[in-house]
Order: C-alpha cells, then structure tokens, then sequence
C-alpha cells in the first residue's frame, strides 16, 4: 500500500460511520420501479453512416417491440460540442435515419430537442455538427431545451440530496423519449451512453453551463437521479458506429465499433454498449446504482438479439483513473 | 437586416410584454432585458419599450434580484441583465441599486473540504488547471463561477458601483477580474471558462471571449486583452452565428475596431437562418449594426 492509498483507505475508514448514519433513507420509491425480468437489447451491425442506416434503424425499433404509431417521439442525440477533428456528437447521418424510421413506423411528430452542456450557441453547434441541414430538409421542430419553459419535478430517487430538478415542459407534451448517445467513454463518470445522455435535458437556463451544479451533486448520483424522475417512456439508440476512447467525451480518439444499440431498458443497454467497449458495467458506478432498480445490468436478464458483443467488441482505452473499468468480472 | 430583424422581435414579443427564447416560450429576465436594449436603440414606439419594461419592473423579487422567469421564481444569475436593461433610466436609479447590492452578495462558492481532501487524495489536483480561490459569479446560488455570469456581473457593478460600497466593490471587481485571467485559454479567449482537462487544452468560444473582453473593457491595455481581442474576429467569423457575430461586434465596437467584416457576415447570416428565431440573438444583433454597444460601456 502506498502513502495515497494508505491515505485514502485512512479517509474512508474515518468517514464511514458519518456517511452511513447519513444513509439511512430511503434512496428511490420502492413502488414506483419495476424492472422488467429480461430486457430486450439488440446490437445490429452498421458498417458506416451511408443509405442503408434507416432500415437498421426500423429493424432495431422492430424488434425491440417498439410501437409509436400515432405518438410524439422526441428525439434526443449527445450534441455538446464541435471540433472539426473529433468524433464528439452523435452523427447527424444517425438522427436523419431514425427521423425518417420513426415517421415511417407511424409517429404523428418526431422532434430533435437537446440542451447542449458546454455551448450556448445553438446556432453554431446545429450548423456545425450539420444538424441544421437535417432539421431544415426534414422539416423537423428543433427545441433548445437549455431555454425551454421548464416545469419543477420531484425527483424519485434521493442520490444527490437534490430533491427536485427543473426539467423543460417539452418532456411532458412527448409520447416517447429517444436517447441517442454516442459510443463514448468519459473523464468523469467512465462511460457516457444513453442514461449518462440525459443530462443534456437539464436546461442550461437554470443551472448553467457547463451544468456544472449537477456535477457539484454528484455526477454518478445526478444521472441515477435525473433518469429515475423522467415523466414519459424512454428507449435508446446508440450510435457506435465511430465511437471515442481515451479522453472522452470531447478529447478522445475515433473508435470505430460498427453497430448500433437498441432497447427500451436503458440501463441494459448501456451495459451491453460497456460490454462492447470492453468495460465492466458492474464497475461504472451510475450503472451499478441504476441496476439496483431502474434496469438490468446482468448479463443474464438481458436477451441479447442481433449480433452477439463478442464479434463487435473492442478495447475502448480509458483514462488511469478508470483503469479499474477494464477489470472485466465475468 | 436591421428593420427586419426589428421587425421579428417585434412579433415575438408576448402579450404580457416579455420575451421568451423563442416564439411561444414564456417570457424570461434575459431574453425581455435584451430586447428592451435592443427596442430603446432602435427607437421603437414607446409603448411597446414601456410594456417591456414594466414586465421587468413588475418581476423584480424583494431582495433586489430577478427570477429567471415566471416558473423559475427564485433569484437567478439573470439580475445582472436586467441591472443592463434599466441602468440608464432614471425614473429606476434605485430598483437598479437594490439589484447592484442583491449582485454584490452573491458569490462563486469553493468545493466543499470532503470534496477536496477526497481530490487531493485522488491526486485530483492535477484534472484541472484553474485557481478555485479566485470567486466571481455562478449561474446557481453558491455553485462555482463561470465566465458569463462573472461577466454579466462585472458589466452590472461597474455601471452602479458608485451607488455601492466602494471598497466592497473594488474588492469583488478586482478579484472577478482576475477569476477571469486565470480561465483564460493558453492562446488567449476564453469558453464557459475552463482552459484544461486531464492535460488537454480547451479551445475558446467567441461568445464567451467576447463577454470577458466587454466585462474588462476598461483593462484593455492588460497582454490577455489584447490577445484574446486578436482571435476573436476569427473566433466569430467561424463560428458565424448571430450571437458569436454580434457580441464580437459589440466587443469591437467598445474596443474602437473595425467590425465591419462582422456585420457582414451578421446580415448574411440573418437571411440565412434568422438566428433560428432566437431573441437573444436577434436582440443582439440589433444592438450590434446600430449603437447598441453603448449600453455596455463601463
């Protein structure tokens, strides 16, 4: 044991009985979660961001057992940044297909909302990334949820002592929730899939940018937070196409993985997504948290459909202070 | 570009004389603060300037601050706006004095000593390279400061800080200053106001840099300034969106530089998206082609 490990060790011996007196409450409300006994995940292969992305995108949605007929589908992609250089947002090639899939499948409206975390400049981050173009051909309604009109909501898990988060009236006149992150690892909280994407709906207008006082809360709590207290279903689609290691979710490296991931548990599907970065979901501690009840994160309660992760995996880097990620269980 | 734009904001103004974000939305402090500015530099008719006004007049809380909106009700790091917005209107000298006193309570918090002994411990120190002693403004009551609402906040004292304690505010303008100093980028601008992760630089925004450079306007002569004002027409050009464009010509303006590149390609902009229908941005650049800049003199 070395001095910093001894220290640490010291703190954490010290602090325990402080921290678990304080932890006697309840954390969630047990009534309000049920987690399904197997959650359906379907990982489909997708070579590149060309013309075939709408039917994979249909088949995914299929056979998932998705159905949006008639529904308002809102869909939310991971746009928090540009560099010309980097592999940072959720490719627009991905957003235009699952558009067109969703209206195809019968939704009456598809909205592409987003609440950028580090920009304000939502004219130049849509241009940019080339969303614009896409909104603009579509015809698509495009909401800034940083400046949404928000609507005060009780949180239904207690992880961060925050008790009540502003979130924007949009998610409350939607049918559906789509998050559509990017294959990414992340400084701070190890990975960022489809629950870690959830903090771009936490409007900028109230708590800033970056948003920095979910951070001050406790970025593992915050996400297990905000995602336990959305008002309407969710599903997630994962652009893994070209995802990022290393230094993400700005400064990584391009990763190409070659899929897309779906599901309507998020939180199996960012184990599965983990799993094929080849990173420990138990080891992520937002996922290990949310896998005590808002979703699966056993290998065994997720039915895994399309291709099987050991054919698309790959080994995602991460920063040293996640090293502990790539310690794969079993 | 100047009557159309004009003309557009107009349009979204709401019934109850605020403006939202956009069209539809809820009207909120920044958005009407803006507008007002921007409708008083354009000489518009009074009565649609007077209803602006009294939507602000009308929201201020009892401690001096403005919520964000009608939803968000508590204080709300858009104060400083609204300090812009009624400065230099008489008839408001102490609405405007009460708010400049709520400003100079309010400070950028620190992290907590746990959080700190677990980063020290962690060998966090090292994550990021930025001074956490020096406060300035946070968007959110006791959070950490950031580059736009220290800006905001600097911009808002320098206008009353005559009608405030003098060694108060020279204290809290003098620190804020160098909060921003310190967050600046390695080749000079600044982002929401952090220059390094994990050993990787960040790259800076033109919005931002331009607020850092308007809030230290009367600092022009520091190497920072001067170097920052030096990327910023590139910064906006590339960016080219209404706010980046129109900030940066606001900044220029008060800099004594040509911006006529900027508003260039401000109009050319305009007709192509109509800043997305936005009312911040269509306020600013409004205030940017005519002499709106004026309003954020210190």
């Amino acid at each position: 044991m070395n001095r910093r490990e001894f220290l640490t060790a010291s703190a954490a011996v010290s602090l325990s009985p402080l921290l678990n007196a304080c932890d006697t409450a309840p954390r969630w409300q047990r009534d309000a979660f049920v987690r399904p006994k197997i959650s359906k995940v379907a990982i489909l292969a997708a070579a590149d961001y060309g013309k075939s992305l709408r039917d994979i995108i249909q088949r995914g949605i299929k056979q998932c057992d998705l159905t949006v007929h008639n529904a308002r589908v809102l869909l939310k992609p991971n746009l928090v940044e540009f560099d010309p250089n980097g592999v940072i947002n959720t490719h627009p090639a991905v957003i235009e297909a699952a558009v067109d899939a969703f209206k195809t499948l019968g939704a009456r409206e598809v909205i592409v909302a987003e609440g950028p975390g580090h920009r304000r400049d939502n004219e130049y981050l849509l241009s940019a990334s080339g969303l614009y173009d896409v909104i603009k051909e579509h015809r698509i309604r495009y909401v800034d949820l940083n400046n949404d009109d928000v609507r005060l909501t009780k949180l239904k898990s207690g992880f961060t002592g925050l008790k009540q988060l502003y979130l924007p009236e949009t998610l409350y006149n939607a049918d559906l929730l789509v998050s559509m992150p990017k294959l990414k690892t992340h400084h701070w909280a190890g990975v960022t899939l489809s629950l870690k994407n959830m903090f771009g709906i936490i409007p900028g207008s109230v708590y800033g940018w970056p948003k920095n006082a979910l951070h001050w809360a406790g970025i593992n709590g915050s996400i297990v937070d905000i995602n336990s207290s959305l008002p309407l279903p969710r599903f997630a689609i994962v652009d893994g196409i070209v995802g990022m290691d290393g230094n993400g979710p700005l400064q990584g490296q391009a990763k190409k993985a070659g899929v897309l991931v779906f599901g309507a548990d998020m939180v199996a599907v960012d184990a599965t997504a983990a799993r094929l970065m080849k990173i420990e979901p138990r080891k992520v501690k937002y996922l290990e948290t949310a896998g005590e009840f808002l979703g699966n994160l056993e290998y065994q309660q997720i039915e895994q459909i399309g291709e099987p992760v050991e054919r698309y995996q790959q080994d995602f880097r991460v920063i040293e202070a996640f090293a502990d990620l790539k310690t794969i269980i079993g | 570009m100047l009557e159309l734009a004009a003309n557009l904001l107009l349009s979204n103004q709401n019934s109850d004389g605020g403006w939202g974000a956009v069209a539809g939305r809820r009207s909120n402090t920044e958005a009407t603060a803006l507008a007002l500015l921007a409708l008083r530099s354009a000489a518009a008719d009074t009565t649609i300037t007077d209803k602006a006004k009294d939507w602000l007049v009308k929201r201020q809380l009892a401690d001096g601050s403005w919520p964000l909106n009608d939803s968000a009700k508590g204080p709300s790091w858009s104060t400083a706006l609204a300090i812009l917005a009624l400065s230099g209107l008489a008839e408001e000298r102490d609405r405007v004095v009460k708010a400049g006193s709520w400003v100079l309570e309010q400070a950028g918090g620190k992290p907590g000593l746990l959080a700190r002994l677990i980063g020290f411990l962690r060998g966090q120190k090292k994550v990021v390279r930025l001074n956490q002693d020096l406060i300035g403004w946070p968007w959110t009551t006791d959070n950490f400061s950031w580059i736009e609402p220290t800006s905001y906040c600097l911009m808002a004292l320098k206008k009353v800080q005559q009608q405030l304690p003098a060694e108060k505010v020279k204290e809290r303008i003098a620190q804020a200053e160098l909060m921003i100093y310190d967050r600046m980028c390695d080749d000079g601008g600044w982002n929401y106001g952090n220059s390094e992760v994990y050993g990787e630089k960040l790259w800076p925004y033109p919005d931002t840099t331009a607020l850092a450079l308007i809030a230290t306007q009367d600092r022009r002569e520091r190497q920072e300034n001067q170097r920052s004002l030096r990327l910023l027409n590139d910064l906006a050009l590339k960016a080219d969106s209404g706010l980046a464009l129109s900030w940066a010509s606001i900044c220029f303006t008060l800099y004594g530089k040509d911006d006529a590149a900027l508003k260039k390609s401000l109009g050319q902009r305009f007709t192509k998206t109509q800043f997305l229908g936005e009312n911040k941005a269509l306020a600013l650049a409004i205030l940017a082609v005519g002499d709106g800049a004026r309003y954020f003199q210190v």
